[in-house]
């Protein structure tokens, strides 16, 4: 087996300059082990010697060498509870705020875009049920939407192997699953009867718009694939599916610094998340 | 259980008629700006729109049309902004080109030769995205006669990202010629290295 | 390299080699340094840890320096009361009035040589140079 090639801090840098650049994805010092294997990785892939060959090739975009490139850190598999500390965030500062700013009787609505094979939007649902003191006195909406409509058709069947449950504890998947053949388990009933499923083209307004508003968006890594003006208006597609103060998540590497200047940022303990403004403007 | 169950979307009502995008509350500005580039003349509508607007909000969705309509016309009128007095509106105009890098592509070589510094500076942002060979040949003509610091230290970052070895006499020239200036000393010395390091 | 300042700063800039530059002088002189490639990014810095001065640059994507010093005087204290260094390459007479109206605390204009970087982040930290 042949070494992967080394690569310095300062071709470190360079790539992750590049890529925050491109993809609004941004690496800190923390990621760097990561990221430097990565390029290993793909140069021996490749079988390129040089960083700077690479380098001119991932900058290229030659092959769509930079959805392989971030492929590695956006893990496509999902799984339940997956970033956690956003859920946490959910029920302990985000909701909080948005039931002040509701009619009675109004229902906060939530909405995982992209939701794949519907993992996320499940997650919430559960975590809500399991975490925030206040699901009984609050309608809640939940929707789960996916530009590929397999992946809805899969998220309202409600079923997943053993992989998408390895962080829920027995309990959890005891009170939320039936068994459903062999490693096969289903979302019970009346979680799955609780969250909707569509198919939504994020830059497509017309699509959004007919989602209606919210109170907070999950958008985990499907931004940094865009271009900067797919980019553009499904920011300005989410903004306005966003009830003033409502909130957005991004996923744990994405950075909104690089995708728009709409939102602001909200620091919580658990998490950053965006926001749009109250007013109509910024100032 | 509390979640609500909703066997069909709210029937959302459909988005009100657009306005002008030059009259009007903010909010109807937004949707107007973001209504006009399915307008047959959205861009116009969005250039004219451009000249007057102070909401910053309102002005990146007019931004976002012109650079998704990603026309010869929507680059045009873009282009005037990078001399803006607000840092804002130059801003949001190098952003928006940058999004349309075909329909800048024409302005590029004007805006490397404009007599203001601070327009040729902002404009290498622009001629990192385009092929390297061109921005190489474009950064080299800029940096062979280029008078100011800053814009050589612009265009010194881009070569450090793309920079060929045709770029290496050039920048030799450069350091020559500012001698004494140590961030110049350290940019060109970075970029070289990394030009230099197959 | 100087006996540490116990003081953070965060420099704002989108040229990687600005800030590499600013790093390498300030961390020479003592300070401990963070990065950010524009306003929005530096929001996260700021509303993150706590930071004894700003260096930040103009024209940058996504936000500007001026806008994002407009925004970080809106937070709650102690953030909105940042010292910030404005560093431009626009000597022109609107830039400087605009930088203190939008709350800097001074403005040089580029290139800036080491020297000159500690010496103003010095003062403006309540360091003796």
């Amino acid at each position: 087996m042949t070494e992967p090639p080394e690569v310095s801090e300062e071709e470190f840098r360079r790539t992750c300059d590049f890529l925050y650049r491109r993809s609004g994805m941004l690496f800190t010092e923390g990621k760097r082990y990561y990221v430097q294997r990565r390029i290993a990785e793909r140069m021996a892939a490749l079988k390129i010697a040089a960083f700077t060959t690479y380098f001119a090739f991932l900058r290229s975009d030659a092959d769509g060498e930079i959805e392989k490139f971030i492929n590695a850190f956006t893990v496509n598999e999902t799984y339940f509870y997956r970033e956690e500390h956003q859920l946490r965030c959910l029920s302990s500062d985000l909701l909080n705020e948005r039931v002040g700013s509701k009619r009675p009787g109004q229902a906060l609505r939530i909405w995982s875009v992209p939701c794949s094979t519907g993992e996320e939007p499940y997650s919430i649902g559960m975590w809500l049920l399991e975490n925030w003191p206040d699901v009984d006195a609050q309608d809640i909406e939940i929707l789960g939407s996916d530009i590929d409509t397999e992946c809805v058709n899969a998220a309202r069947r409600g079923e997943f192997g053993l992989r998408a449950l390895m962080r829920l504890t027995p309990d959890l998947v005891a009170k939320y699953f039936v068994p459903s053949g062999k490693e096969r388990w289903r979302i019970v009933d009346d979680l799955r009867q609780s969250v909707q499923f569509t198919k939504v083209n994020l830059i497509d307004s017309a699509e959004t718009r007919r989602h209606g508003v919210f109170d907070v968006i999950f958008c985990r890594n499907v931004l940094i694939y865009f271009d900067d003006t797919s980019r553009r208006l499904a920011a300005e597609n989410l903004f306005e599916c966003l009830a003033p103060g409502g909130f957005i998540c991004l996923g744990h590497t994405e950075s909104m610094s690089r995708i728009s200047p709409l939102f602001e940022v909200r620091r919580f303990a658990d998490a950053i998340v965006y926001q749009r403004p109250q007013g109509g403007a910024r100032d | 259980m509390p979640l609500v169950r909703r066997p069909s979307l709210p029937s959302e009502s459909p988005a009100a008629p657009a306005g002008s995008i030059t009259e009007g509350t903010s909010e109807q500005r937004w949707a107007a700006a973001r209504a006009a580039a399915a307008q047959p003349d959205g861009v116009a509508l969005l250039a004219k729109a451009l000249s007057q607007e102070r909401d910053p909000l309102v002005l990146e969705a007019i931004f976002t049309g012109l650079a998704a309509a990603a026309t010869a016309e929507s680059a045009a009128a873009v282009v005037p902004f990078i001399r803006s007095e607000e840092a804002r509106l130059r801003a949001g105009a190098l952003d928006a080109l940058r999004a349309m890098p075909e329909a800048s592509r024409p302005h590029i070589g004007s805006l490397l030769a404009d007599p203001d510094a601070d327009v040729r500076l902002l404009s290498c942002e622009l001629v990192r995205g385009l092929p390297e060979a061109e921005a190489n040949r474009l950064l080299i003509d800029l940096l062979d006669g280029e008078t100011d610091k800053n814009v050589v230290a612009a265009a010194v970052e881009v070569l450090a990202e793309i920079g060929r070895p045709e770029a290496l006499p050039v920048l030799v020239l450069c350091s020559q010629r500012f001698v004494g200036e140590p961030f110049l000393a350290f940019s060109i010395k970075v970029a070289t290295d990394r030009i230099g390091d197959p | 390299m100087t006996e540490p300042s116990g003081k953070r700063i965060l420099v704002i800039d989108d040229a990687n080699l600005v800030r590499r530059f600013y790093r390498d002088a300030l961390e020479h002189a003592g300070f401990q340094v963070d990065e950010a490639l524009n306003g929005v990014e530096a929001l996260e810095k700021v509303l993150g840890a706590a930071y004894d001065l700003i260096v930040v640059d103009v024209n940058m994507p996504q936000m500007d320096g001026f806008t994002f010093l407009e925004t970080l005087r809106r937070q709650a204290p102690p953030v909105s009361s940042l010292p910030a260094l404005v560093i431009s390459t626009e000597a022109a007479a609107h830039d400087a009035a605009a930088a203190r109206a939008a709350g800097a605390n001074f403005y040089l204009v580029k290139p800036v040589g080491q020297e000159l970087l500690v010496e103003h982040v010095s003062i403006m930290c309540g360091l003796p140079t």
